[in-house]
């Protein structure tokens, strides 16, 4: 094995000695130069002539690429692909999306950083160095300070290299083989994976049985403890210990107003506030057909499509006292009944009634047609 | 190292006397308002950078930093620029009546105002303003004059001294600077309420101190005054003003963000008037120099401690700085930028007596504090 050598590595005590020794060793032109040190010395990379790690370039650019990134999903989801007016803002609004850029900027970059050091430049996973291999690891891992000359591709001249090494004052010289355990590697790498996806398997199964057989470990649902309101269950929210509470006083429900006039005469004031369209005496036929017929007939004269089993003797709305009562009365009477009529205040909505209205003076018009109606 | 003639002390005086006539000239020409503006402007301006510089003497002490050391002669001697605030802050106080307009009775109708009026009225302002200085120039006679005795008496008791008070100067400096931003900026416009705008002043101040600092170790550096700083301990300076450089867009762009998402009249009158029109170009001219160009400037590396990168990146930072308060208080006065004569001279006039004031303070001490205890590890410090 002695034809594949990796590198020849000389311990030297001090920073100062290694240092010192970097410049002559590297004079050689033998092989690479690499130090192997107990903790970081300034100055050395200067030293050993290393260029500039390229990583720098790559999180600029991974950073400039996460912020485009950004700015284009968010151009395309927000004013493309489903525009929505948020808050009046314009569809694209750059200044809600710098967040957005700022966060992948710094995800994009600092993953660059992580895995572009582990994987690329350290060519992580590397599970075999040989100076690892070495004896002298014990020594540089405590107080000792390596300097190897490495072969760099070609074969490395074992016996220069060690007595350039042995001239700048380096001791215990050992030559280190290139490592082979290369296959294995990759064993040891899949069973690490199986190994942990087993133990987080193993981990929950018995976790899921401990929580269910021992209540005493209780699962996570602080979700659902939570104090707050359900329908129709007590509360401790509330004083009065319920969960729904009525409305506010004086509460009014959409689309319904208070109705505050008490007596047909106040009524009678009251001006019928829709037009005389067409779309207004369908409407309001429809209502008349479906509540106000079933009673006074389909003509408003008072003849019923109910049986005789009814009883009750519905007013003929086409008498004279009807004809000339106001349209305010009329309305009054749909809202708070009369005889035996009850109120339809809440069958009907305002436009409704005042739509039946109009409908009932045309039912009354065209049985009391006049000759100029004719024209 | 030769210098041009360019820059040498005649220059500035040439320059501070010549701004000056212009400075009495406009106070005579132009509408008092965009005077005081000015002399507002510049007044924060020589403030903030010898308050961020006593900032950073004092962010020394506290942390017990050892990089510094060696180059915090420079923002000692910076801070003295406090001294030069006082009388213009002092005679500051006569624009109240002109550009504050909770100083006139007609504006005590407005309800916002009235509800600010205990806080917001002359006496209480100008002891305010004097509290201030007060406890500025003593921290200043505590640090600097301390430090400069410390270089003959070799005391370390100095040193045990100024690391008791550092802790007690951060909390009157982040009262004082937000006091600053809040009385002599915001209340310019009453009505208008943002709570961070204090921590966007200390931004500012910080970064211009920092800039201002880097520009005084490079002069040194440059007449072989600081053989022992080397490129570590300028890297660490230029670092920090890359990381504040961010910091200061960072909170720029989150109180306008949150004016603009909210969209209420009280706020975005603020910003409403300060970017439309020909304002829009001054705040894009300052997200490029106060941000852009800074940052990209000073990402690499051997950027950060490259002095001739250094230096201009320091001085485009004190220009942002300036532009930053231009931006701040000049659209009280007009809905375009002013930039005429008189700002010119104003510009003459106190850049002239700041260099001079600084160059002059150049003599204090030695050129690094020679008394620190703790000098010799700042000077073995790598970055």
């Amino acid at each position: 094995m002695t034809d594949r050598v990796f590198a020849v590595v000389g311990l030297f005590s001090s920073a100062q000695a290694l240092m010192d020794a970097i410049p002559k060793v590297r004079a050689r032109k033998l092989g690479t130069v690499e130090a192997y040190t107990p903790y970081p010395i300034h100055g050395i990379e200067d030293a050993l002539g290393l260029r500039r790690s390229p990583l720098g370039g790559m999180v600029m650019v991974a950073g400039v690429l996460g912020a485009a990134t950004a700015l284009f999903f968010q151009w395309w989801m927000s004013a493309v692909d489903y525009p929505i007016v948020v808050g009046g803002k314009a569809l694209f609004s750059w200044q809600a999306f710098v967040p957005i850029m700022f966060e992948l900027t710094v995800l994009f970059a600092t993953f660059t950083a992580g895995l572009g050091m582990l994987l690329l430049l350290n060519r992580l996973p590397f599970f075999s160095h040989p100076v690892l291999a070495s004896k002298a690891i014990a020594g540089i891992t405590r107080d000792k300070f390596a300097l190897a000359i490495e072969a760099d591709g070609g074969a490395l001249d074992v016996d220069a290299a060690s007595a350039a090494l042995r001239a700048a004052g380096a001791a215990d010289l050992e030559v280190l083989p290139v490592a082979v355990a290369q296959p294995p590697a990759l064993n040891e790498l899949s069973r690490s994976v199986m190994g942990i996806a087993i133990s987080c398997l193993v981990a929950g199964y018995v976790m899921y049985w401990l929580i269910k057989l021992f209540p005493v470990l209780p699962p996570m649902v602080h979700m659902q403890e939570q104090p707050r309101l359900d329908v129709y269950k007590a509360s401790e929210l509330f004083k009065d210990g319920h969960g729904m509470q009525l409305p506010v006083a004086g509460t009014v429900a959409r689309g319904y107003l208070p109705y505050l006039i008490e007596s047909p005469e106040q009524a009678a004031a009251l001006v019928n506030p829709l037009p005389r369209t067409s779309e207004v005496l369908q409407k309001g036929r429809t209502v008349w057909n479906n509540r106000c017929g079933v009673c006074h007939g389909a003509l408003g004269n008072g003849v019923p499509t109910l049986t005789a089993a009814y009883g009750a003797k519905p007013a003929n709305l086409q008498a004279q006292t009807f004809r000339e009562y106001p349209d305010g009365k009329i309305y009054h009477v749909i809202m708070v009944g009369k005889n035996a009529m009850p109120s339809y205040a809440a069958d009907l909505t305002d436009d409704e009634r005042w739509a039946v209205v109009h409908y009932l003076r045309v039912l009354q018009r065209a049985q009391n047609a006049k000759d100029e109606d004719l024209k | 190292m030769s210098r041009s003639p360019l820059v040498s002390a005649n220059v500035f005086a040439g320059m501070a006397a010549l701004g000056a006539v212009g400075v009495v000239a406009s106070y005579l020409a132009v509408p008092p308002e965009r005077f005081w503006a000015n002399w507002l402007v510049w007044f924060l301006f020589v403030l903030t950078i010898g308050v961020g510089c006593l900032f950073i003497v004092a962010l020394g002490h506290l942390v017990a930093a050892r990089w510094s050391i060696p180059i915090r002669r420079a923002p000692e001697r910076v801070s003295g620029l406090v001294l030069l605030a006082l009388p213009m802050g002092l005679i500051a106080l006569l624009s109240l009546p002109v550009l504050y307009p909770w100083t006139r009775p007609e504006a005590l109708l407005k309800p916002a105002i009235a509800g600010k009026a205990p806080w917001l009225n002359v006496p209480f302002f100008s002891i305010r303003v004097l509290i201030c200085f007060a406890l500025w120039l003593f921290a200043y006679n505590l640090f600097t004059r301390g430090s400069v005795r410390q270089d003959q008496t070799k005391d370390p008791a100095f040193s045990v001294r100024a690391r008791g008070f550092a802790p007690a100067f951060m909390i009157i400096f982040a009262f004082s600077i937000t006091l600053v931003a809040f009385d002599w900026i915001s209340s310019l416009e009453p009505e208008w309420y943002s709570d961070i705008f204090g921590v966007y002043l200390f931004a500012g101040t910080f970064l211009s101190g920092l800039a201002s600092s880097a520009l005084a170790v490079l002069y040194l550096k440059d007449r072989g005054r600081l053989p022992d700083v080397r490129n570590d301990h300028l890297y660490s300076l230029g670092g920090f003003m890359f990381a504040f450089t961010v910091f200061w867009s960072y909170i720029g762009f989150a109180q306008y963000m949150l004016m603009w998402y909210g969209n209420m009249p009280e706020e975005i009158f603020w910003y409403k008037q300060r970017i439309e029109g020909p304002w829009l170009n001054v705040i894009l001219l300052l997200a490029a120099i106060h941000f852009f160009v800074p940052f990209f400037a000073l990402v690499p590396k051997d950027r950060k401690n490259d002095p001739r990168n250094l230096r201009w990146v320091a001085m485009l930072m004190l220009t942002a700085h300036f532009l930053d308060l231009y931006w701040l208080v000049l659209p009280v006065v007009g809905a375009s930028p002013p930039l005429s004569w008189p700002e010119l001279s104003f510009a003459l006039c106190f850049v002239g007596l700041a260099v001079l004031w600084v160059r002059r303070s150049m003599a204090m001490g030695a050129d690094m504090p020679i008394g620190d205890p703790l000098l010799h590890e700042g000077l073995e410090f790598r970055a």
